[in-house]
């Protein structure tokens, strides 16, 4: 509606001004719609041509790869790479792994993070220190509790295991949780919970029967989004597993490539496997992820 | 019985949460606090107390301090890059709506990729003999002999801020998107009726309307991107020499490459107390300038 409008209201500008002088063309050309659309256009092949490319390259022969980094392959396409990605690498394995641990943790975070954001929200539970501290910790880098994490990891003899992981990042990417639920709850009519609490619903009831209902698309969203971010987590998993057993995709197909090395092609395979679910799961959920990390992130 | 657990059922909602918290914050800065203050290494925590030796010790220590200015120019430069680009093509995009839902969902896929998969893409578009960027930069003529991107003192940082401005100028792109349709309408519509220019409102009314959610957008990337390690751990490993040596990296090399998890733990406070006062500076820096556009 009134984006239509400002362009009209900008093209008639320009058409107002009778004089068409070279500056008017050359303002038109920079800052008019074609400006905008070769913008964008730009912007789209940045965002597509290095995931193009690396698919491009795990389709080429591998001598070709080793002569020329071309774009398109100039010969025969092959699936050699894929072949022997799989047959080298453990991937299905990391893979495996990787889906375990961000599904559970993921279920996990959930179960937490709803309940406390309402809490926090609807009660005003912990005042202002306790979103103070949840976002802090969530600013806080990684790196610096890693040495105290991996301690305490090691004390409950849960180093090298998936277990170990998934309790990680649990408790990692709660507090991002806490902060992409909060706008939905906060969306949420408060006569709505009051209604269901003349009802007889007790709190717990309200928030089972009234609330998650309401917000299923954040929680969907929110779920996607720590889903993605412990699938794609590279340190604590780094400092975490040292084996195949415990291996997620991120640290398996890196420690293989530090130690046996990697050719191009098989890379670019083996990457793409890694990259190919979360894209599914990006296309599945878009709209949802679009809004949840869009509502989260811009609230003063 | 059921009226206590009703009434103190708000407490319970977030008892899980407080764990967690004490687990994964306050815990583990009281262990590294302690733990900075003794020679201790992975295997024997907390032995050999040496008092602040280890915080003397990181003042004079050089690499720490290219880490600190490298983590700065790397997080302001990525950051003022992403939020300027991420906000022109949020503007651009505003206005063409038929694009809208394709490069909404195409903007998801670079924040989204495997950090590691990032890296390997990276790496292969700058390889020296392989790579896509050599390549053509060598067949049109461009230059003279290969580049050797990652592996060049000057270049490295830079190369691998480019990869994370792949990955995150669509995030911001996103944020200032949504920060442009939040806008009220009202004025846009009284200034179009006034016949004011494209320009004018966008100086005169978009501008100084959005800046204070740009403003939280750059804070929110900037404290994100001081977190840098995944693309230096895959990308460099921190060289050549220490040219792409980031706090993030160096805290993980002093601990868990050479065990020193004593001076590990008191370069994580200094980074955190850094941390902290920048953020707390940037938060008054926004305060002022919000004055100053009213």
């Amino acid at each position: 509606m009134l984006e239509a409008k400002s362009t009209n209201s900008l093209e008639s500008a320009f058409e107002a001004n009778e004089k068409k002088t070279l500056a008017f063309y050359l303002k038109w050309v920079f800052f008019g719609r074609p400006a905008r659309i070769i913008l964008l256009i730009i912007f789209l092949l940045a965002i597509i041509l290095p995931i193009f490319y690396i698919a491009m390259t795990s389709l080429k022969e591998p001598i070709e790869i080793r002569t020329s980094g071309a774009l398109l392959p100039r010969g025969e396409i092959t699936t050699v790479n894929w072949v022997k990605a799989f047959a080298n690498v453990p991937l299905l394995r990391y893979l495996l792994n990787s889906t375990v641990v961000a599904l559970v943790s993921t279920i996990l975070v959930l179960i937490v993070a709803v309940p406390t954001t309402y809490s926090i929200i609807r009660f005003n539970t912990g005042g202002w220190f306790f979103p103070a501290w949840i976002l802090g910790t969530y600013v806080m880098p990684p790196i610096v509790v890693s040495i105290p994490i991996f301690a305490m990891v090691k004390m409950v003899q849960l180093q090298n295991t998936l277990a170990g992981l998934i309790l990680v990042h649990t408790m990692a990417n709660l507090p991002i949780a806490v902060w992409l639920i909060d706008s939905y709850i906060r969306a949420i009519p408060k006569e709505l919970e009051q209604a269901a609490w003349i009802d007889g619903y007790s709190k717990f009831e309200t928030l089972a029967r009234v609330v998650v209902p309401l917000i299923r698309p954040g929680v969907l969203a929110t779920g996607v989004i720590t889903l993605i971010l412990s699938w794609n987590e590279f340190l604590f998993a780094l400092i975490l597993t040292y084996g195949v057993k415990s291996n997620t995709f991120p640290i398996g197909i890196s420690r293989y490539i530090g130690e046996h090395g990697l050719q191009f092609g098989e890379m670019s395979a083996a990457a793409l496997a890694g990259i190919v679910p979360i894209y599914i799961l990006v296309f599945l959920s878009s709209r949802n992820l679009v809004e949840g990390l869009t509502r989260g992130g811009v609230k003063g | 019985m059921n009226a206590t657990i009703e009434k103190h059922t708000p407490k319970l909602m977030v008892l899980p949460t407080f764990l967690i918290l004490l687990i994964i914050s306050l815990v583990p800065l009281i262990y590294i606090l302690s733990i900075s203050l003794t020679n201790s290494t992975i295997s024997k925590p907390f032995t050999d107390f040496v008092w602040f030796e280890n915080y003397k010790k990181a003042f004079t220590d050089e690499v720490f301090g290219t880490s600190l200015v490298n983590t700065l120019v790397f997080a302001f430069s990525v950051t003022t890059i992403q939020t300027f680009f991420g906000f022109l093509l949020a503007y651009a995009m505003q206005q063409e709506r038929k694009l809208g839902g394709v490069m909404r969902t195409l903007a998801l896929l670079p924040l989204f990729t495997p950090p590691v998969a990032i890296a390997m893409i990276w790496r292969l578009i700058y390889d020296p003999n392989q790579g896509l960027l050599n390549y053509y930069l060598m067949k049109w003529g461009l230059v003279s002999g290969v580049i050797p991107f990652l592996g060049d003192k000057r270049l490295a940082l830079p190369s691998i801020m480019l990869a994370d401005i792949w990955q995150w100028t669509p995030f911001c792109f996103l944020l200032c998107l949504a920060a442009l349709q939040s806008l009220p309408k009202d004025p846009f519509e009284a200034a179009m009726v006034d016949g004011a220019s494209g320009w004018y409102v966008f100086k005169r009314l978009t501008l100084p309307m959005v800046a204070p959610q740009i403003i939280v957008i750059f804070l929110f990337r900037l404290l994100i991107a001081l977190k840098v390690f995944d693309l230096v751990y895959m990308l460099t490993f921190g060289g050549p020499g220490n040219s792409t040596q980031v706090a993030s990296f160096y805290i993980y090399r002093v601990s868990f490459k050479q065990f020193q998890t004593g001076y590990g733990g008191a370069l994580s406070i200094l980074v955190l107390i850094l941390i902290s006062v920048l953020a707390t500076l940037l938060t008054k820096g926004r305060e002022t300038i919000l004055k100053r556009i009213e």
